[in-house]
């Protein structure tokens, strides 16, 4: 279907780039050959489209005037509802003489008129039924019955949060702007629409709020996405491929969330976000690294409890990165470094493993992405058990086979649990992956080598940006100001600056004063 | 020669101090006891303060260099000293931050070979080491300055390591005080003055600073920060050591680490050592950098070429020393250069470039 998509495509936009040049040409002849040359123009698409076989051309006859009209549309993309109760009826029964009249007759707005044919087969395409009266083909109507098929809004399944909203985007652009719109009725919020892929024509929704978001963001963001060359936008996740800064980077460098809540904070924040037509997915930019570790949820708790879970999934992924080198390190090079009776526990629980502690750790490791990977691929049911039989039975058994040891089990366990606290799933893969050059490194220098791959990864997020920005932001460059929100949450009082970092507009979102009116006791 | 850095490239006055702290404090903190020991014995401690207070003046002279000069010292030396002359005291430059460079790789390999690994292959991971400099430099010098934000605050928490040494130490060891004259106190002090070198890289980032004027109260206090650590470290380990036993240290600061003891760590100093290659890697950027970009203004070759083939310089010439003596020989050679370029050559440009400028407003 694509394909054949693909190639009516093709053939059309060869034939209207001769179309431009002919119209070039025409300057000074008569106008018969000028609508002789539009009618070839509309017998070739009409050829082109006549072979898929949805393409409609129907034609009726007014009752009043006694004029025959047509109809041609697609009918897989067009709502025959709409057609046959709002569309038909006045026109059958009104006084329907000329194209002009359709627009006072047809109870719908979304109507154009128009006599240029180069844009008939994209409005066809688009869902627009077209409307010509026998006889006159100068000028001709275009009249919206779009057909969406969209699923109705669920709960967010990726961030999912205990309390708060429950809405997840879906994958048509117009209704995930409606749960957008809902949150800010405000007229400052813009949404620019740009069309991406040569082929997909996929419609992308730049949103910002006007007076807040700093000019230069917004700039680069439809500067790069102008820049886009590619044919088809799947996803958006296309677009945190394409307009990051650094491509090779195996850091997402865009936030993605299926909240709508979420992106409504980005925004009042001062950031842009991108919405793709046909992903549920929406892009928020410029973004930091401390971002990625920051559940929505984290807004609906008390800022104790909040910055608790915070720091608590801070040290997960650190744990869950540095775990299983460290075993490698101390096993392998430095068994002098832990305590002596620690020394034992471990080397009773190695006594029967045959293998070096790299192919140790590497075996568990492979299995779990194993599991992980298939738990993935197979139907939730399924996968559920996947699980349990992997967990247990692969991990025991292994133990008992003395493959492995079972100090290194409980490590491999914890670390695996402690990468799924990671609330953003692309940064959770990341989390996952960043283990492997450190356990290489453990292996080749130890502790040593574990240094030389961390400097290696801080070397790297201190030269990654985000849309222009630096990464690593509040940490390096160090502001403490946003330090109120970042690997803390500080109360909502406290929040009275959108992030420095921005550099937004307005940077003051109350007024502090205000919003913090000192009281004696009893008062 | 057009210094001006653009506003994007350049790095916030705070920050200046960590690139000039980065820099102090690198390799000679992990032995620089025994040396100045030496002269003064036990009140070398005083050296230290007096060392680092003498440090100020000098930075005081830089500042006014850079501002007669309106941007680093390789244009300062051209604008003093003319083309040609000017350039051969730059390449002087260049040829020092190639030297500390492998100086510092090559007592790091020394350090790690003595204490962690015997059998450890030299050749690989100073090309590791040099390619981690490589990337950082790629960076621009934002980087530069964030891996010595990092590489100091990060290995921070070693400091708390030395409180075992001072559970164990015996302050009457430093009593009684002022039993040694004046110059081998003074001598002492030299001694340490080229623990303290590194600062002279302000001279060159000086274009990079966004609002210098402002960059002056946080570099002094960096100073201070520099001289209150050096002196700490002196007086723990003279408190911990006795002199004896001392003498034959050649890294004291490691050695204090033996003592500390964590329900989940025996040997702590191998995670020092771990952690001090975090902290020495700013010094291997900051010269990689420096010299590269002196090689840049000097020679006009686009900076990227410059830092590989000075890494491969030093890499060339850490493998020519292996041993501990002549490890020694070349840190002596890096030292003293050092001290040439900062304490001598600096108040000779100070006072140049004052008449020079007098000169020309007649």
């Amino acid at each position: 279907m694509v394909r054949q998509m693909a190639n009516i495509f093709k053939r059309y936009k060869r034939g209207s780039n001769k179309e431009q040049y002919t119209d070039h040409n025409k300057t000074g002849q008569n106008k018969s050959e000028e609508s002789n040359k539009k009618e070839e123009h509309v017998e070739e698409w009409e050829k082109e489209l006549s072979r898929s076989k949805e393409y409609k051309k129907t034609f009726y006859i007014n009752q009043k005037s006694g004029r025959k009209f047509h109809f041609a549309f697609m009918a897989s993309l067009v709502d025959e509802k709409v057609l046959d109760n709002n569309v038909l009826p006045p026109l059958l029964e009104g006084e329907f003489h000329k194209i002009a009249d359709v627009k006072k007759l047809l109870p719908i707005a979304d109507v154009e008129l128009s006599s240029s044919t180069a844009d008939i087969p994209k409005k066809l395409l688009r869902g627009y039924v077209m409307l010509t009266i026998e006889g006159d083909t100068s000028e001709f109507a275009f009249i919206s019955a779009h057909k969406q098929i969209v699923r109705s809004v669920t709960a967010p399944e990726i961030e999912f949060s205990v309390v708060g909203p429950k809405e997840a985007f879906v994958e048509a652009i117009g209704h995930n702007l409606n749960l957008i719109r809902q949150r800010l009725p405000i007229k400052e919020l813009i949404a620019e629409e740009l069309i991406v892929g040569k082929l997909s024509k996929t419609k992308v929704a730049v949103l910002y709020i006007a007076g807040i978001t700093n000019e230069e963001i917004i700039n680069t963001v439809k500067q790069r996405i102008k820049d886009i060359e590619k044919e088809e936008i799947a996803d958006s996740s296309y677009f945190t491929q394409m307009i990051t800064d650094n491509g090779n980077s195996p850091f997402p460098q865009l936030l993605d969330t299926e909240r709508p809540d979420r992106v409504t904070s980005s925004l009042t924040e001062g950031k842009v976000v991108i919405l793709v037509d046909g992903s549920p997915q929406a892009l928020i930019g410029p973004t930091s690294l401390t971002e990625f570790f920051n559940s929505f949820e984290d807004y609906f708790l008390n800022w104790i409890l909040a910055s608790f879970i915070r720091l608590i999934r801070l040290f997960a992924v650190t744990f869950s990165i540095l775990i299983t080198p460290l075993y490698v390190a101390v096993v392998t090079y430095h068994y002098q470094l832990i305590p002596k009776d620690l020394l034992i526990t471990l080397v009773t629980s190695r006594r029967v493993v045959p293998f070096p502690p790299i192919l140790e750790v590497l075996f568990l490791e492979v299995t779990i992405e194993l599991l992980r990977e298939a738990g993935a691929r197979l139907p939730t049911k399924v996968g559920q058990t996947i699980g349990i039989v992997g967990g247990i039975v692969i991990g025991t058994a292994s133990v008992e086979a003395g493959l492995t040891s079972n100090v290194l089990l409980i490590f491999i366990a914890l670390s695996a649990l402690a990468s799924f606290t990671t609330p953003v799933y692309q940064m959770s893969n990341t989390i996952r992956i960043l283990r492997f050059p450190f356990l290489f490194m453990a292996e080749l220098w130890g502790l040593l080598g574990i240094t030389i791959a961390f400097c290696f990864l801080l070397i790297h997020l201190l030269r990654l940006t985000s849309l222009g920005f630096p990464f690593m932001e509040p940490i390096f460059p160090f502001r403490k100001q946003d330090f109120k929100d970042a690997l803390f949450r500080f109360p909502f009082k406290d929040q009275a600056y959108r992030p420095q970092f921005l550099r937004a507009n307005d940077a003051e979102r109350f007024s502090k004063k205000k919003a913090q009116k000192k009281k004696d006791i009893d008062e | 020669m057009n210094s001006s850095v653009p506003e994007r490239f350049q790095i916030s006055p705070y920050m200046a101090a960590y690139v000039v702290v980065a820099m102090q404090i690198g390799i000679g903190a992990l032995g620089f006891q025994r040396i100045i020991a030496k002269d003064a014995g036990y009140d070398a401690w005083i050296s230290v303060i007096g060392a680092g207070l003498v440090t100020h003046i000098f930075v005081w002279m830089m500042y006014k260099i850079c501002e007669a000069a309106e941007g680093d010292v390789i244009h300062a030396n051209v604008y003093v000293f003319g083309k040609l002359i000017g350039n051969i005291i730059n390449t002087g430059f260049i040829f020092y931050f190639i030297i500390t460079c492998t100086a510092v790789v090559g007592e790091l390999i020394e350090i790690i070979r003595t204490w962690m690994f015997l059998d450890f292959s030299p050749f690989w991971f100073a090309i590791i080491y040099l390619l981690l400099g490589i990337y950082i430099v790629f960076g621009g010098f934002r980087t530069v300055a964030g891996i010595s934000f990092f590489g100091k605050i990060i290995p921070f928490y070693l400091v708390f390591s030395f409180g075992y040494a001072l559970k164990y130490g015996d302050f009457s060891n430093v009593l009684p005080i002022f039993d040694h004259s004046f110059s081998q106190i003074a001598k002492s002090g030299y001694d340490m003055s080229l623990s303290f070198l590194g600062f002279e890289i302000l001279l060159f980032f000086y274009p990079f600073i966004k609002n210098p004027e402002q960059s002056k109260k946080w570099v002094h206090i960096g100073l201070l920060a520099t001289t209150f650590v050096y002196t700490g470290l002196t007086v723990i380990s003279f408190a911990y050591f006795p002199p004896r036993l001392l003498e034959r240290s050649i890294w004291p600061t490691l050695e204090m680490w033996k003592i500390v003891r964590l329900p989940f760590v025996e040997r702590f100093e191998y995670l020092g050592i771990a952690n001090w290659a975090l902290l020495i890697l700013p010094n291997v950027a900051i010269t990689l950098w420096a010299a590269s970009r002196g090689v840049k203004q000097v020679y006009h070759i686009s900076q990227k070429k410059a830092v590989i083939l000075i890494a491969l310089i030093c890499l060339m010439i850490s493998m020519q020393i292996p041993t501990r003596e002549r490890i020694q020989i070349f840190l002596n050679l890096d030292s003293q250069v050092g001290f040439a370029l900062t304490f001598l050559y600096t108040p000779i440009l100070f006072f140049s470039i004052l008449i020079k400028k007098k000169v020309k407003a007649k």
